[in-house]
């Protein structure tokens, strides 16, 4: 890659040498344009919509950002890619589901569905997330600490978990979708957007909390500063005598808790599904590759992308192939990867 | 340093390939297992069947089963399992090795008024809801297997490719399980493939009437999963509401596994008097959490007209009084208890007792219709299926006893058959009415020549109205 030091060399070195600009990048900055510029027609046609799709594409990002955080911190740290990253958030979604099953004991032959109170939304919310951060730490001491550095070896053996998680997940849970009672449940009216769900507010309310509690963490916490140092050279922090072991551990632990959380939430917004794993483990591979891995940053932006993709695609293409949102994704992760190899917010490392 | 960055770069590529391939083939879910111990337990009743079989002067009678155990429909294998072999029960004399379990399978099916065996082949098929699935199991079935009757498969997409199939082996006979698109029948034309219950255009009889003349709406919007099924269902909608002058200002098709409808819901028009749902399954509940949530209203009732989704008991079991009043098509009603009805369900009650609580399941029903079918085509030829296509103008003409009456087929070998229209209540789905002698033209408005079921059609035509539409009044 291009090196260089200074803003401009920088610049340059994202946007490749001008000689390299070529025909297919061109291409798509050329589709990306006409992208942004459809979208602002049809958002002066009908604000309200717009601000509303918007709202929608920005807590679904929170969600996808609370999940794909914590597979960043682990990727990035420890070069694991945890494929059974997916199966944490469904598992998180259905503990919690049987959890508050248990406390509400709803009566199977009413026709009224239980609604839970502050307490039993959540007691079951934080025994899942530890419950997920235990089983974290336990996967990484059972099954990728003896194989560190055989990144393929450990990617096969946390797909083969996952696989194992989803069938057994479909065998004891059923295949209809649950949800998770919360203590609220209506919508409020906003400027612009009009009435807007409250569980969605306070799923992107909890996003940004966790965005800074994390950037919190790793800014100012000695934990931090060596997940930030093992991102950049791993082998250089070993060498200065820290423990990198308990680091992993420690790691392993929050992004799996960031998973649960993000299923407990995940289920009391959308639903508890025992396919939600294949789909936030695969969303979370795209945020970290776009936003680039170990970065924080970068995942909150490969997010709200992320989200902002999904919505605008479902409301604004032609009915006929709004099916073929989800291609408009990997379009993004195509134009990434072509300007930006390494991800937006990530560096050669 | 530079090698392990290209080392990244091929293996992160290589995992996403791989992920994008997990996740498009399981796409909801597996669990294969279930088949592999299926055919593993009824292994011996196999044997059985083989031996006696040999005896049989004429060909032998090999009947198959495909339908899904893995996949969105994968929890409804055993309710399709047991009613196929409800039906060899009680019609083919068959005895259930195990009543608590219809894996296990049936021994001693004779073809009705004779001596002669239906051997049961018990390596099932088993596909996942995707038609290349589907076809590969019919073809092992009947190329490997030597089925020379085939009962199934469950979805729209696989129907479509087995009706496809079946006519290149004129040979075998095939009747549908459960699948509900239109084109199977209509377009398709198989001559020896036949399907002993209605479409999904058929289950929404006297919903559009309902909507326009009780429900008083002019104007409204559909919303269904991006697939044949709910084309068909959505077109038997439009079909009827537009033929007495309603409007159907939009069509929305979200990909079947969408999970955050909340754009869609955003999207849904605010000036029109209501919309037809069918958004299938794990959907369903998560559409109707969403549009309630945003719109603040308890209950659907009046503002939404379902599928064959909503008014599922599973389904309402989920979604408890937010569904209350929500008035829905259905092939079978849950809250009958005239004769036809108590039969079926005792029929069911003493072949396998824990199914009884299922006799309203379609995917149960569909396969009993069907396979009834072929045992009393079977009675009607003594046995005698050498000549396939006597064989195949005698199941033509049955008729079949069901929990909703006698139901026949039509030209296209197409179930005509009444069809219910339901409330969803607290006692689960009420019958509101039924409608009689539903065809699957609709009363005209579907034939060979018009276009199939999709996105865009049937186009949103006024007049013609179906014959039961005028009776459907306040």
């Amino acid at each position: 890659m291009a090196s260089g030091s200074g803003l401009t060399a920088e610049v340059a070195s994202a946007l490749g040498p001008r000689a390299r600009l070529s025909g297919g990048t061109l291409f798509l900055l050329i589709i990306l344009l006409l992208a942004i510029v459809g979208i602002g027609i049809q958002a002066a046609a009908d604000a309200t919509l717009f601000a509303q799709i918007t709202l929608n594409g920005l807590s679904l990002a929170g969600l996808y950002f609370i999940v794909a955080s914590g597979f960043t911190l682990i990727f990035g740290l420890m070069r694991v890619v945890n494929m059974a990253h997916g199966s944490f958030y469904m598992l998180g979604g259905i503990i919690a589901y049987l959890v508050q099953e248990r406390m509400l004991n709803p009566d199977p032959t009413s026709f009224d569905l239980p609604q839970a109170t502050l307490t039993s939304f959540l007691i079951p919310l934080i025994v899942s997330m530890f419950s997920i951060a235990l089983l974290g730490v336990l996967i990484q001491q059972v099954f990728l600490r003896w194989n560190q550095g055989q990144e393929l070896r450990q990617a096969l053996i946390t797909i083969a978990l996952s696989i194992i998680i989803a069938d057994q997940a479909v065998a004891r849970f059923g295949g209809i979708a649950k949800e998770i009672s919360v203590p609220v449940r209506k919508s409020i009216q906003l400027p612009i957007v009009g009435m807007y769900g409250t569980t969605r507010l306070v799923l992107l309310l909890v996003a940004i909390v966790v965005g800074v509690a994390l950037v919190l963490i790793i800014s100012r916490t000695r934990f931090g500063m060596i997940v930030r140092a093992g991102v950049d050279d791993r082998q250089m922090v070993t060498a200065l005598g820290v423990n990198i072991q308990k680091v992993f551990v420690g790691a392993f632990f929050l992004g799996a808790l960031l998973a649960g959380l993000a299923g407990v939430l995940g289920g009391a917004v959308n639903s508890v599904n025992k396919s939600d794993d294949g789909k936030f483990l695969l969303i979370s591979l795209v945020i970290v590759i776009v936003g680039g891995m170990g970065s924080l940053t970068g995942a909150a932006v490969g997010a709200v992308l992320l989200g902002l993709i999904d919505s605008y695609s479902d409301v604004y293409l032609p009915d006929a192939i709004t099916n073929y949102g989800v291609l408009l994704t990997f379009f993004l992760l195509v134009f990434v990867l072509a300007v930006r190899p390494y991800g937006l917010f990530g560096r050669p490392g | 340093m530079n090698i392990r960055n290209k080392r990244w770069g091929w293996l992160s590529a290589t995992l996403l390939i791989i992920i994008i391939g997990i996740v498009a083939a399981a796409c909801g879910g597996s669990d294969s297992s279930s088949a592999d111990t299926a055919a593993a337990d009824t292994a011996a009743a196999d044997t059985a069947a083989v031996e006696t079989a040999a005896a049989a002067p004429e060909k032998k009678i090999v009947m198959g089963f495909l339908s899904n155990c893995e996949g969105p429909f994968g929890p409804f294998w055993d309710a399709t399992l047991a009613g196929y072999y409800t039906a060899l029960v009680q019609f083919a004399g068959a005895t259930p090795v195990d009543p608590a379990d219809p894996k296990a399978g049936v021994t001693g099916a004779m073809v009705p008024g004779t001596e002669i065996p239906i051997e049961i082949n018990t390596d099932y098929g088993c596909s996942d809801d995707k038609a290349d699935k589907a076809l590969s199991e019919a073809k092992r079935l009947v190329e490997q297997e030597g089925v020379n009757i085939l009962i199934g498969p469950l979805s729209g997409d696989e129907g479509i490719a087995v009706a496809n199939y079946a006519k290149t082996q004129p040979d075998v006979t095939f009747l549908n399980g459960i699948s509900g698109a239109q084109d199977t029948t209509l377009k398709v034309q198989a001559p020896n493939f036949f399907r002993f219950f209605t479409d999904g255009a058929q289950w929404t009889a006297g919903l559009g009437a309902y909507a326009y003349n009780v429900l008083g709406w002019r104007t409204a919007v559909t919303i269904g999963d991006d697939y044949s099924f709910p084309y068909t269902q959505t077109a038997g909608f439009v079909s009827e509401f537009c033929s007495l002058g309603g409007k159907v200002t939009d069509r929305i098709w979200p990909a079947l596994g969408e999970t955050d409808y909340s754009s869609y819901i955003a999207k849904l028009p605010n000036d029109v008097d209501g919309f037809f749902l069918d958004v299938g399954g794990t959907g369903t509940v998560q559409f109707v959490n969403q549009y309630t949530e945003v719109n603040g209203n308890d209950s659907l009732q009046g503002k939404v007209m379902g599928g064959a989704f909503i008014s599922n008991p599973a389904i309402i079991k989920e979604l408890g009084s937010k569904v209350e009043g929500v008035v829905a098509g259905s092939a079978l009603p849950s809250d009958a208890t005239d004769a036809n009805w108590t039969t079926y369900v005792d029929a069911i009650t003493a072949a396998f007792p824990d199914q009884a609580g299922n006799a309203a399941n379609i995917f149960l029903a569909g396969y009993y219709n069907n396979t009834q079918a072929a045992i009393l085509g079977l009675g009607a030829v003594g046995g005698n299926i050498d000549d396939a296509a006597a064989f195949q103008s005698a199941i033509a003409g049955v008729e079949i006893s069901t929990g909703v009456g006698p139901v026949t087929v039509d030209g296209n070998r197409n179930a005509v058959g009444a069809n219910y229209v339901v409330q969803v209540s607290d006692k689960g789905a009420t019958t509101l009415f039924t409608v009689p002698d539903v065809d699957q033209s609709f009363g005209g408005a579907f034939s060979a020549d018009t276009p199939n079921p999709d996105r865009d059609n049937p186009k949103c035509v006024a007049g013609n109205p179906p014959p039961w539409a005028a009776s459907i009044t306040k």
